[in-house]
């Protein structure tokens, strides 16, 4: 479903982005408040719950054993998918997974995997005959704006916090998923002119294109996505990748801290 | 406040509640009558009043009648009327006879486009929710600035008080012009600081607003504001 | 039913393997108003399931072909989350999950007062976070709060309950363990005020008297749960109370 745009919610943007101020009273680049859950579902070998202002996330990991593909005898392989179902938001419809429901998936997708946080070797059980297949679902239950940056946090929580069922399929003892790194997600909005960052669902509705940055432990680029119409110049490029540094260095202590417990 | 929810011996029903026996009073909105017995078919506050015993809805979607003044904005545009999403599980219809203004067949568009607001009020409905709005009207108009901000339709007379008592005095404290639709929405207008004090306030309106909280928070803008 | 194996599934003492009596239901809490983004919503944990159920609407009715013109149609998905089971679960609709939302639809059009609100539709979206025996039954109770939450006129809410049959014996409440190797399974909604029922499946083998001995449970159980039910919308919205 396509949501109506207000012509009065563009304008008070406008208005609102001239004064250097936000609907909700926010900074610019401040962001809402997040409450980080992990090992909170019973099934699942990872999980993580996200709540992060009005957006509910949770993400599940499961294994399962494959053959490996010939020409990589012993590396594993990692997917991650989302859906937007229509529990999450009286915009989404049911249906066959929408194209924003992939480009979600993909991008979360592309952060983990590209920051080589998974090392896919590790995942060979017996070379050229049985690997691990990890399997990331995102499942969105309430969308109140900027689900990426919540679903890249439960998603990589949850497999940070996996246990590989090796009992189960009875190749050995289970143990917890090696996993080097913590690659986050920063998300910004250009809403009034401006980007802001962590936009909320009415910036979201009323404003123009969004940028998506996956930044590594050292601070690397991981994974990168600019979504909806609109251009951004090189400057405004460069100011919302310092925010990011800021922003994903915080997140990951947040999740090096729920590990802990 | 409005009334029912005032007095210690307040009782919330869910639906399929006994509520008591029918004997002597009459079933009001949110009660159904049963073998002698009031169910309560909505979660809410009872209400007895008069001899008539009703639910005083928790949540309730916008159903609308004829006369609501309602808050709407342009979905679809025809060459000679307009389609409204007025909050309502329908859109409705605003024929260009109706409009404010003269409009020529196929100049629809120039007076108001997808995504306008304008405050206007519901002239007919049918019993299957087909919808006629009308423009025509003391004070019905395009909205060109401001915001619109949602409440619960079952909020509306808490926000509005006895003869918009409250109302008045969350314009006073705002420093907004404010009006609220029958539909659950409102439209605020000030300075980027007053709107942004006006949207706290719906804010907790929204989240407290089933509570007796919301007086105590319009009292406490009024001293702050007053200290200045 | 996996049928009556080898597996034992009550002790010695007669009670059954995670201590619990014949009787005896596992843990239920649930919570209303979970999800900001919903009209009304619920999450019910029953032993380990975990459902979810969020309910937008009366909104119109579209496809225009499913509208009905004197009444609104429940459009219900019952959907279990990738990770909820054992095995990951393909996403995507699947002839379970089509077969539960539709009976589960049917039942709830039993209880809400669908010709308020004609050609519309009202959307109940149960997702199903976490499986271990139960979770349509979880789903129904979910819907229910969930419908009520949102302000949904009904002329009762519905709870799920099950019983079932394992080593020849009744009992309530099966768990995963027993659901797989137990005898019958008996999941039914009630309707708490008027003892009514508004969904029934059954699978298994059972005698009348064992028919009956289950519904017996059943029905005590939904009591429990109907009392944690109403508990829930009290606390959501009573708290403040002056």
């Amino acid at each position: 479903m396509v949501e109506l745009v207000p012509s009065l919610l563009r304008q008070e943007l406008d208005r609102l982005a001239a004064e250097g101020q936000r609907i909700d009273g926010r900074g610019q680049f401040e962001g809402r408040e997040v409450h980080l859950e992990v090992d909170c579902l019973y099934n699942a070998e990872g999980s993580a719950k996200v709540v992060w202002g009005d957006t509910i996330i949770y993400a599940g990991v499961k294994f399962e054993i494959r053959t490996p593909w010939p020409d990589r005898p012993t590396q594993g392989s990692l997917m991650c998918g989302a859906e937007l179902r229509p529990v999450a938001h009286r915009k989404y419809e049911p249906g066959p997974p929408s194209p924003e429901s992939i480009e979600l998936g993909r991008v979360v997708d592309r952060g983990i995997r590209e920051s080589g946080c998974i090392d896919m070797d590790e995942l060979c059980i017996v070379p050229g005959e049985k690997v691990w297949g990890v399997m990331i679902d995102i499942h969105v239950l309430s969308d109140g704006g900027n689900i990426f940056d919540a679903a890249g946090l439960a998603a990589i929580a949850a497999l940070r916090t996996a246990v590989v069922p090796a009992e189960r399929f009875d190749v050995g003892e289970d143990h917890t998923l090696k996993v080097n790194g913590t690659p986050i997600m920063a998300s910004f909005k250009r809403a009034g002119g401006r980007f802001v960052y962590d936009p909320s669902e009415e910036e979201e509705l009323g404003g123009d294109e969004r940028i998506h940055i996956t930044l590594g432990d050292e601070g690397h680029l991981h994974s990168l996505q600019k979504g909806l119409k609109g251009v951004f110049t090189p400057d405004e490029f460069a100011e919302i990748l310092a925010v990011a540094e800021q922003k994903c260095s915080e997140l990951r202590e947040m999740v090096a801290e729920k590990e802990g417990n | 406040m409005s009334e029912g929810q005032v007095g210690a011996e307040q009782r919330l029903v869910t639906p399929g509640m006994v509520i008591g026996p029918s004997s002597g009073k009459r079933a009001g909105t949110g009660t159904i009558a049963e073998n002698n017995e009031f169910i309560a078919t909505r979660l809410g506050w009872l209400n007895e009043q008069n001899d008539v015993v009703s639910v005083l809805p928790i949540n309730s979607a916008y159903m609308p009648r004829s006369g609501d003044l309602v808050i709407g904005f342009v979905a679809e545009v025809r060459n000679n009327l307009w389609f409204f999403d007025v909050n309502g599980p329908f859109q409705a219809l605003l024929p260009m006879s109706l409009a404010p203004w003269k409009v020529e067949f196929g100049s629809t568009r120039q007076h108001l486009g997808i995504g306008d607001a304008a405050l206007a009020r519901i002239q007919e409905v049918d019993e299957t929710h087909n919808m006629v709005l009308t423009m025509k009207g003391v004070g019905l108009r395009r909205l060109n600035e401001g915001a619109v901000v949602s409440i619960p339709v079952n909020l509306i007379d808490t926000i509005r008080g006895q003869n918009n008592a409250m109302l008045s005095r969350i314009r006073d404290a705002t420093n907004c012009r404010i009006i609220v639709g029958d539909n659950g929405r409102v439209w605020i207008h000030g300075d980027a600081a007053d709107m942004h004090v006006a949207r706290q306030l719906i804010q907790t309106l929204n989240e407290e607003g089933h509570k007796n909280t919301f007086e105590g928070a319009v009292e406490a803008l009024e001293n702050k504001r007053g200290e200045h | 039913m996996g049928g009556y194996g080898d597996v034992k599934l009550l002790r010695e003492d007669g009670k059954r393997l995670d201590g619990r009596a014949i009787d005896e239901m596992r843990p239920v809490t649930i919570e209303a108003g979970v999800l900001p983004a919903a009209d009304g919503s619920a999450m019910v944990t029953h032993g380990l399931n975990v459902a979810v159920a969020a309910v937008y609407g009366p909104m119109e009715a579209h496809p225009r072909k499913i509208q009905r013109q004197d009444r609104a149609v429940i459009d219900v998905r019952y959907n279990m989350a990738p990770f909820s089971t054992g095995d990951r679960i393909r996403p995507g609709f699947n002839r379970r999950s089509r077969e539960i939302s539709k009976v589960t639809a049917e039942s709830l059009e039993s209880v809400v007062l669908v010709e308020r609100y004609p050609r519309s539709k009202i959307r109940v979206e149960i997702e199903i976070l976490a499986a271990e025996a139960g979770t349509r039954c979880a789903g129904i109770t979910a819907a229910s709060v969930a419908l009520a939450d949102a302000g949904i006129p009904m002329r009762d809410m519905i709870v799920g309950v099950a019983s079932g049959k394992i080593e020849d014996t009744v009992v309530l409440d099966l768990d995963k363990a027993e659901d797989n190797y137990g005898q019958a399974d008996l999941p039914v909604g009630i309707l708490p005020n008027t003892g009514e029922i508004a969904f029934l499946q059954m699978d298994g083998d059972l005698s009348i008297d064992e028919y009956n001995l289950a519904m017996e449970y059943n029905h005590k159980a939904a009591k429990e749960i109907h009392e944690i039910m109403v508990d829930a919308l009290k606390r959501r919205y009573e708290g403040g109370e002056a």
